[in-house]
């Protein structure tokens, strides 16, 4: 095999990673904040119902709990899985687990903002939700970049975990090649891409904090 | 007119009274002070005044519309409030100058004060501005206009908070210890601006460690000690008060 047809079946492989980080980014931070809000609901039921989810998502192996969303429909319900169904059990995968740090980032922002901030908007006369889309949240993001960009990089190797329920991602491609070929080189390739696809989100997020800088 | 009437008010933290029974008048262009060691419940006054804080029991009366009042129950009485869209009605009639300023870090100066007549009151872009920037020249704080308030120093930051206040053009305004977060050199400044808002006859409720303040500039002084008001009248009264500890607090200033 040419080096040329090895970066070809690996580049397509880069995209299925590109995408899985992507999608799951676009998923669970949106899902985290509800999740962070029921984790601080006043309603006892919601609240412990967010605690326990977020204690099993982050206690068990996410290696795991891809597997189970993929095979758990066929264990549980006896429905017929596809194949074309593996991707999507990745993103579902990838999303609930990720809500579930995110969740607990965001309430550490959430809860470290000053009360005056709070009692500054209802003297003011602004609605709950003005109060946290315009005043809370813009800060609160400041506040918690420095562990979102934890997640996110940790995302990224993450990735690789897709393997065991066989989608071809970067990893899984490089892994295969390597054993057909007997060849370290694809891994090496893997190994720099990752490596620059976090540098980049490093380069990214720095670029986020200093935009951020201009108060504190 | 009355602007703001309180009968009866009552306030306690898990069964601690810290307010006992206050009643209380503010009439139109007056500037009220309030006085009083630490712990007599004066911030908890202002604080169930501007609504931070619900009464137990008690009336809360803004220009004559009630935003709450006083209903028997098994126990005696509580306080009952008015639905939310009268609330919000009543919010309009005053504003409230925290002793830590509470300013919007990631906002300029000029949209601190510009964003909550248009967000809240719906008053256009153009009609704010025109209503900041005299602001700000009244205040002296033209040149600040663009800066952040972390480029400020305190006693900037408590006139911005004051002209954000000013913005929704309350009838009354509240100050919760305006000056106490402050080194004496920048308190200064800050009492300049309320001196200002007094001789255009806004009505005002000042909580102060300030005394001699508080003498130059009340119609009416009032000091609290244990959730009540133990003694109030014009400052030259309140001064010459018979009140031995009225005496004996004011003479620690």
């Amino acid at each position: 095999m040419d080096i040329g047809k090895m970066l070809t079946q690996l580049g397509s492989g880069m995209v299925i990673s590109i995408e899985i980080f992507l999608l799951t980014l676009l998923f669970s931070l949106p899902l985290g904040l509800v999740l962070s809000f029921g984790r601080m609901s006043k309603n006892r039921i919601i609240k412990s119902a967010a605690k326990i989810y977020i204690s099993i998502m982050r206690g068990t192996p996410l290696m795991l709990q891809l597997m189970v969303v993929y095979f758990g429909p066929y264990y549980i319900f006896g429905l017929k899985i596809s194949a074309a169904y593996r991707f999507t059990a990745v993103i579902i995968g990838f999303a609930l687990n990720y809500a579930a740090y995110f969740a607990e980032i965001y309430r550490s922002g959430i809860e470290s903002m000053p009360v005056g901030q709070y009692e500054a908007c209802k003297v003011l006369g602004y609605s709950k939700i003005q109060t946290f889309g315009k005043i809370i949240l813009p800060q609160v993001v400041k506040r918690i970049l420095p562990p979102i960009t934890n997640e996110v990089i940790t995302l990224v190797k993450d990735t690789s975990l897709a393997m065991v329920i066989a989608v071809s991602e970067m990893f899984t491609t490089a892994k295969a090649i390597a054993a057909a070929q007997t060849t370290m080189v694809p891994f090496v390739v893997a190994a720099i891409f990752y490596y620059i696809f976090n540098l980049l989100v490093a380069l990214v997020m720095e670029y986020i904090e200093k935009k951020l800088n201009y108060y504190h | 007119m009355n602007l703001l009437e309180i009968n009866h008010m009552k306030k306690g933290f898990d069964g601690l009274g810290v307010i006992e029974d206050i009643s209380l008048t503010v009439k139109e262009g007056e500037v009220v002070s309030i006085i009083g060691p630490s712990g007599s419940g004066k911030s908890t006054l202002l604080r169930c005044a501007t609504m931070l804080e619900t009464m137990d029991d008690g009336e809360l009366i803004y220009l004559n519309e009630k935003a709450a009042w006083s209903e028997a129950d098994i126990n005696g009485s509580h306080s009952v409030y008015a639905s939310k869209a009268d609330l919000k009605r009543i919010h309009k009639h005053f504003g409230l100058v925290f002793q830590n300023f509470n300013l919007f870090p990631h906002y300029s100066v000029l949209k601190n004060i510009i964003d909550a007549p248009m967000s809240v009151d719906k008053v256009s872009k153009k009609e704010a501005i025109a209503r900041a920037d005299k602001l700000l020249k009244q205040l002296g704080l033209e040149d600040k206009r663009d800066a952040y308030p972390c480029q400020l120093s305190g006693g900037q930051q408590q006139r911005v908070s004051i002209a954000r206040a000013l913005a929704l053009q309350p009838k009354i305004l509240f100050f919760d210890e305006p000056t106490s977060a402050l080194d004496p050199e920048l308190t200064g400044e800050v009492l300049r601006v309320i001196k200002e808002l007094a001789a255009e006859n806004m009505t005002m409720i000042i909580v102060t460690h300030e005394m001699q303040f508080a003498k130059e500039l009340s119609d009416r002084i009032i000091f609290m000690e244990q959730g009540l008001i133990q003694e109030q009248g014009t400052p030259e009264e309140l001064f010459s008060s018979s009140n031995e500890r009225v005496n004996e607090f004011i003479g620690k200033f």
